[in-house]
């Protein structure tokens, strides 16, 4: 497996030191002249040393979506070149721009990752990540084709065609969710069809797996198994790299990995659009910088559960606040709620009131399939609602 | 790295120009150092040889802190500024010059060879007083006087300086042969889209902060280098 841009990857500590300083004291000096609100929270603190980071001020999530949509761009809007939408915090997405030089920068970071998990230019790529919004196939693509690999953005609505893509085209990689590799390995075990038949080599999952599933998808799929850990704020893949190790490094070079109450912070080092400082992920982490065999240098990252009330079903991602809204649409508007984890469904259990029974005669449908139907246009998953007698615990911790 | 700037603070009586600057340089390289008039890169290059004390920071260079010592012993690191106006001696021959150059070089006289096959355009004009050379040539022996000392790491403060434009192209040339023959600059221009196509990364300065570093391939392309030369005026309004 290659290391593609070793100069950075592999940064002797000291090194990358010097770097980290240099770029967060450009981003500081950036931030006060280009963004209101950065200068506002910086006033004139000066950064001489890394240890001095823990004196500038945070980004949070809820900032972000308060200045939705551009209000935290560090560069005029003719200047981004592109758009990409991320779920926010309150449900509204955020919007996350790249210039030319970011698009450039997250190519280089993602062709990192890809040629990590061996990707080279006789390669056949298929990106399928289940929606052609998805912000990970800018990226995906961006990196393969710089890698000038063969790439094919193929999002099959069916697992059938999923499957003929495999035969027909003939793929070495494959890009894409764990729940479409699960669907995959689950489709080719009940038609009785050899993995050894297809030319897939590797799989990049979207994000991190638990071991025995990859082991699970490993066997099952017979293909080398990477995973990728990226945040749609900060960059999504490109934040870090997967190692033959098995290990995820942070890209340092680019990013400042921090855990504060063992909440992971980031800071974007070189983005131009929208440059992050101290950015809280709301994703809990462990960060380590032992010495790893595949010669990285960059920290060693284990991302944790999310610490905000954000869930996932089928891929889809959304807020506790999104199914608030939903619930303001019916009879059960105001109704605590607490969600039971799934992956293929987004299970609810209501509390029931008086009031959901009472306007029951005036409703022609009854009110489960009412607001199941409506989370399923809504948000997209299909859902399964129960209702529960009160004393649901609000906020349940995700 | 061979040069490692860290937080470097320099000024003039009570005026702080350079605002806590950090680069660094690596063997082989050449880096730009860009910005408007005034920004204070050239007092950031003379900080680093110590022909201005700086307030705070570190110069390291070739990992020994040279913070602090007196210009005249950056030669000992290796290092030679070629300050803006060439500062050529003006009544001296080009050869005077040139040997001037090579003072603490126990091998000036091979060095000289190897000088003027460089520049034979020096071989020529050797007997010539320097101030009579143009403006082109003048930079020429500037450079050629820098080889003399065999520094590892030039500092060069803008080359480009008051030169048409096609003498602009031949020292830039020239510059991108020095590196090819193994020497790391860091180079101080006011020319971005010259130095930008010579330099491997460069670094931008405004009002005494970098505000930008990265490959040179990138920067070409960043409107912050278009608006830290034209000034605040130019800055278009942010959404």
């Amino acid at each position: 497996m290659s290391v593609y841009e070793s100069r950075y990857e592999r940064l002797p500590r000291a090194e990358l030191e010097q770097f980290q300083l240099e770029r967060l004291q450009a981003l500081v000096a950036r931030l006060r002249r280009n963004v209101r609100r950065s200068r506002e929270k910086l006033g004139d603190l000066r950064l001489e040393t890394l240890a001095d980071l823990e004196r500038l001020p945070f980004t949070t999530p809820e900032e972000l979506a308060e200045s939705f949509p551009y209000g935290m761009f560090a560069f005029p809007l003719r200047e981004v070149i592109r758009l990409v939408s991320t779920p926010g915090p309150d449900g509204n997405p955020l919007v996350i721009g790249h210039t030319r030089n970011d698009l450039a920068q997250w190519s280089r970071l993602v062709a990192r990752q890809l040629a990590a998990a061996g990707v080279t230019a006789h390669d056949v790529i298929q990106i399928a990540l289940g929606g052609s919004v998805h912000p990970g196939t800018t990226g995906y693509a961006l990196g393969a084709e710089l890698l000038e690999a063969s790439v094919m953005v193929e999002d099959p609505l069916h697992i059938d065609y999923q499957v003929a893509v495999l035969q027909n085209y003939r793929p070495t990689v494959l890009i894409t969710t764990p729940s479409n590799a699960l669907e995959l390995m689950r489709t080719l075990q009940t038609r009785r069809l050899d993995p050894q038949s297809l030319h897939l080599r590797t799989i990049v999952l979207s994000r991190p797996v638990p071991s025995e599933e990859r082991d699970r998808l490993n066997a099952g799929l017979f293909a080398r198994i990477y995973c990728n850990f990226g945040l749609g704020e900060i960059l999504d893949p490109g934040l870090t790299v997967e190692c033959e190790a098995g290990k995820l490094h942070v890209n340092e070079d680019q990013f400042l990995a921090e855990i504060c109450e063992g909440e992971l912070v980031v800071t974007t080092l070189g983005r131009e659009a929208l440059p992050l400082l101290r950015y809280r992920t709301r994703v809990r982490g462990e960060l380590s910088r032992e010495k790893c065999s595949c010669g990285r240098t960059g920290a060693l990252l284990a991302p944790g559960p999310r610490l905000d009330r954000r869930y996932r079903v089928r891929e889809v991602v959304f807020y506790s606040q999104q199914i608030e809204s939903v619930l303001a649409r019916t009879r059960a508007a105001g109704q605590r709620f607490h969600v039971e984890p799934n992956a293929d469904r987004l299970v609810l259990a209501v509390e029931i009131s008086e009031n959901i029974f009472a306007k029951a005669a005036t409703y022609a449908s009854d009110p489960k399939r009412e607001l199941e139907s409506e989370l399923l246009a809504r948000l997209g998953v299909p859902a399964e609602v129960r209702f529960v007698e009160p004393q649901v615990p609000k906020s349940p911790e995700a | 790295m061979l040069l490692q700037v860290r937080n470097l603070r320099c000024g003039y009586g009570s005026l702080e120009v350079v605002r806590g600057a950090s680069l660094h340089v690596c063997a082989g390289e050449i880096v730009g150092l860009l910005g408007a008039n005034g920004a204070g890169k050239s007092s950031l290059l003379k900080a680093i040889v110590g022909l201005v004390s700086p307030w705070a920071g570190d110069v390291l260079i070739d990992g020994r802190q040279t913070r602090g010592q007196p210009a005249w012993r950056s030669l000992g690191y290796s290092t030679v500024l070629v300050p803006e106006g060439k500062m050529i001696f003006a009544d001296m021959t080009v050869r005077e010059n040139l040997l001037i150059g090579g003072y603490h070089n126990p091998d000036r006289a091979l060095t000289l060879e190897i000088v003027l096959d460089r520049f034979p355009l020096l071989r020529e004009r050797l007997r010539q007083p320097g101030g009579t050379l143009s403006g082109g040539e003048q930079q020429m022996l500037a450079l050629g006087r820098a080889l003399m000392a065999r520094a590892k790491l030039l500092l060069l403060d803008e080359p480009s300086m008051g030169l048409a434009p096609l003498m602009v192209k031949a020292v830039f040339a020239e510059i991108v042969k020095m590196r090819d023959l193994g020497l790391t600059i860091l180079l101080v221009e006011q020319n971005a889209m010259a130095t930008l196509q010579v330099a491997d990364r460069a670094y931008v300065m405004e009002t005494g902060e970098i505000i930008l570093e990265g490959p040179a391939s990138d920067l070409i392309h960043n409107p912050e280098v278009k608006r830290a030369y034209l000034g605040k005026g130019a800055q278009e309004p942010l959404p």
